[in-house]
């Protein structure tokens, strides 16, 4: 699965990063402590948060997130934004509060 | 020029984790009886008890300075030390201004009140003081700074509500003064205080950090932690 087709099945938003909507798609995470996802993330997750600050794009590099997904309709920032097209790594937006976004993005993967 | 200690890092019985105990009166004594020179009352989004601590620890002979422990957007708990009074009023309207409005509920995290002189309550607040404000920790920096005041992140090596707890790291583009560190030290480019972080009485003073300065006021603290004309941090507690 790619990042491209959890756009279109979870109906999101792509604030960023066209450039990653090819990347692999493996898993998911859903937290919003950025040391917990540093922690416990894995490569090629999506990873769904409502948190904004540009550490999340930091983050996201480290680990090779495939994609965020900012949850609850929030929006990331100028600068969280220009990183997300320097790094590739696209940011989605849902409209939907962090449960029910990770509860449809699961049933993609089972 | 000579060592004063300072804890900056109080919270008085504003603050809904803040003991009943911890009037103003009784932080002063407490606070005395430990050595301290110099406190900082510093409840959680609120300086509605600095006034009060200030004049009263003016009349005890200790340093009483007004601050506040924010919680930023991001939910990262940073000390505001504020210069003076004007300060003080502008930075609690920002709070005011800034504030989710998320109701308390006392029976669970406990009353929120603000007392007078001889401690009978003149105002219970309404709006949980704990909770984020919609302000981002940049927000906090850049009006903190705006205000002369001082900007330290506190507890960062703390598991939850601390910079490293929620944002993984330090940004390095973050204007901070000093950080305040609980356990052992870490190697970073900041001056490092500690601070007890009381919410009762028996805990002022159980961490500290001495400076070397003039005297016990505000900017001289200020200039100890830049390490301006002389004056430095001397050392912390263990």
């Amino acid at each position: 699965m790619k990042v491209t087709d959890i756009v279109q099945k979870l109906d999101l938003k792509v604030f960023s990063g066209h450039d990653g909507l090819g990347r692999e798609v493996k898993g998911g995470y859903s937290s919003d402590l950025l040391s917990d996802v540093m922690g416990h993330s894995d490569a090629g997750d999506v990873w769904i948060t409502i948190q904004t600050h540009r550490n999340v794009m930091a983050i996201a590099s480290l680990k090779e997130i495939a994609a965020i997904i900012i949850a609850s309709g929030e929006k990331p920032g100028d600068d969280t934004i220009a990183q997300s097209n320097e790094e590739g790594i696209p940011i989605l937006g849902s409209d939907l509060p962090a449960f029910e976004t990770a509860g449809k993005l699961y049933t993609l993967f089972n | 020029m000579k060592p004063f200690r300072a804890d900056l890092h109080i919270h008085s019985l504003l603050s809904p984790c803040g003991s009943l105990e911890m009037s103003p009166a009784t932080i002063i004594s407490h606070a005395l009886q430990k050595g301290l020179d110099m406190i900082a009352v510093s409840d959680h989004n609120s300086t509605l008890h600095c006034e009060l601590m200030v004049s009263m620890g003016k009349k005890a002979g200790l340093t009483v300075l007004r601050a506040a422990e924010v919680t930023s957007a991001e939910e990262v708990h940073c000390l505001v030390i504020l210069p003076d009074e004007n300060a003080a009023h502008s930075f609690q309207m920002w709070l005011d201004c800034h504030s989710m409005n998320i109701p308390n509920h006392p029976e669970i995290f406990g009353y929120q009140v603000v007392i007078d002189e001889n401690e009978n309550i003149i105002r219970e607040i309404d709006h949980f003081l704990p909770a984020s404000l919609s302000a981002s920790i940049d927000m906090v920096e850049a009006e903190a700074h705006h205000l002369g005041a001082l900007f330290i992140p506190a507890h960062i090596d703390r598991p939850s509500m601390s910079i490293t707890s929620q944002l993984g790291f330090i940004p390095e583009d973050l204007y901070i003064d000093a950080v305040e560190v609980v356990g052992k030290i870490p190697e970073l480019l900041y001056p490092v205080i500690r601070n007890s972080d009381a919410h009762i009485p028996e805990h002022i003073g159980r961490r500290y950090s001495t400076y070397l300065m003039e005297s016990p006021t505000f900017s001289e603290l200020a200039m100890a932690i830049k390490g301006e004309e002389g004056r430095m941090i001397l050392s912390v507690t263990p």
